[in-house]
């Protein structure tokens, strides 16, 4: 009776073994169909007028340390124009526009496995494609990128893209 | 090269019919002369039928189905927890030789080692991956394609605040006037 009592607990512990596996990998796939189901992710846009001339760093910037390295290490002031906040939506462009009059127009294409965004991006006037025609980026949430090199108003405009900017990645 | 066999050897063989057929006759021919020979030949004659009849009396007496059927008994018989134990059966010995005792505490071991083996795999199983948390293991941005058009640019990467690397496109052009 004591083998058979053994094989039972055998028995009723793979048995558990197999409900979790199914369990965990049930999870796994409830957050791949979710990547790939996602609805619409937030992003915020940073449109900074860049200057080579001694002045203010916006005290909102501080904790970007990557704006005090090259190459933005020669600006010695940086004003915030703008800071639009919009929603991304797989396959659908979303439209801000610059001081300069072109139009940054930001599609998110898809969210790869490992949870980053992978983004297009195009500058541009209206009906024109003069300027940058096409930027795809990869883009984990919370971290940015920079598109910069427009020159407005004596300065240079920094433009930076964080998508799902209340997420900090680890 | 064969050792010379000893003649009880031969007479072993024999009698069991494994010589040679000319070692055979030869032996055949001894025993004739041998009153010795043929005594010990019937002494082992005697001793051999005398096994067969026990064997064939004992597997007479096995009752096959009656031992499967004890046994079935015995395994779907319910437990008897020690309080409700029958007076009668109290009166056992606490302690008794169990035949196959080894084999139990061998089915025993290998049962504690699927059991230790299924209770890692469950922990494996249960420990929160990595690779299955939504918070990205990789950091930063990187540029996968970038298209300047007729303008001249540069992509960088520029450390950020954790060590990441962002990526940042450069372009030049020529100040637009507003539209």
């Amino acid at each position: 009776m004591s083998l058979i009592r053994h094989l039972l607990v055998i028995a009723v512990l793979l048995g558990a073994s197999v409900a979790t596996g199914a369990a965990a990998q049930g999870s796994s796939l409830a957050r791949s169909d979710r990547a790939s189901t996602i609805s619409n992710v937030p992003a915020e846009v940073l449109v900074i007028l860049a200057k080579e001339e001694a002045g203010q760093i916006d005290p909102q910037l501080a904790k970007m340390t990557a704006l005090r390295r090259p190459p933005f290490n020669s600006f010695r002031s940086m004003k915030i124009l703008s800071r639009p906040k919009l929603k991304l939506t797989p396959g659908k462009d979303a439209l801000v526009s610059l001081p300069n009059g072109r139009r940054m127009k930001l599609t998110l294409l898809r969210v790869m496995p490992d949870g980053r965004y992978k983004v297009k991006a195009a500058i541009n006037r209206p009906d024109k494609s003069d300027y940058l025609p096409l930027l795809q980026v990869v883009a984990s949430p919370g971290d940015p990128f920079f598109v910069a090199g427009q020159t407005y108003q004596g300065g240079t405009l920094v433009v930076g893209v964080i998508v799902d900017p209340k997420k900090t990645a680890r | 090269m064969d050792s010379p066999k000893t003649h009880d050897e031969k007479l072993q063989m024999f009698f069991d019919g494994e010589l040679a057929p000319e070692e055979e006759a030869a032996v055949r021919r001894s025993l004739e002369g041998s009153a010795e020979g043929s005594a010990q030949l019937r002494e082992w004659e005697q001793l051999r039928s005398a096994m067969k009849n026990v064997a064939s009396d004992w597997a007479g007496e096995l009752d096959s189905d009656a031992l499967f059927a004890r046994i079935e008994n015995e395994i779907s018989a319910p437990v008897v927890p020690i309080e409700q134990t029958a007076p009668e059966q109290t009166a056992l010995p606490a302690l008794r030789v169990v035949p196959g005792g080894r084999e139990r505490r061998v089915w025993g071991g290998v049962a504690t080692g699927f059991a230790a083996a299924a209770a890692i795999f469950l922990a494996v199983m249960a420990w929160p991956e990595p690779h299955l948390d939504p918070t990205p293991i990789a950091r930063g941005s990187e540029v996968l394609e970038a298209d300047f058009g007729s303008n001249t640019g540069t992509i960088f990467e520029v450390e950020g605040g954790a060590g990441e690397s962002l990526a940042v496109v450069w372009i030049d052009d020529e100040e637009v006037g507003l539209p």
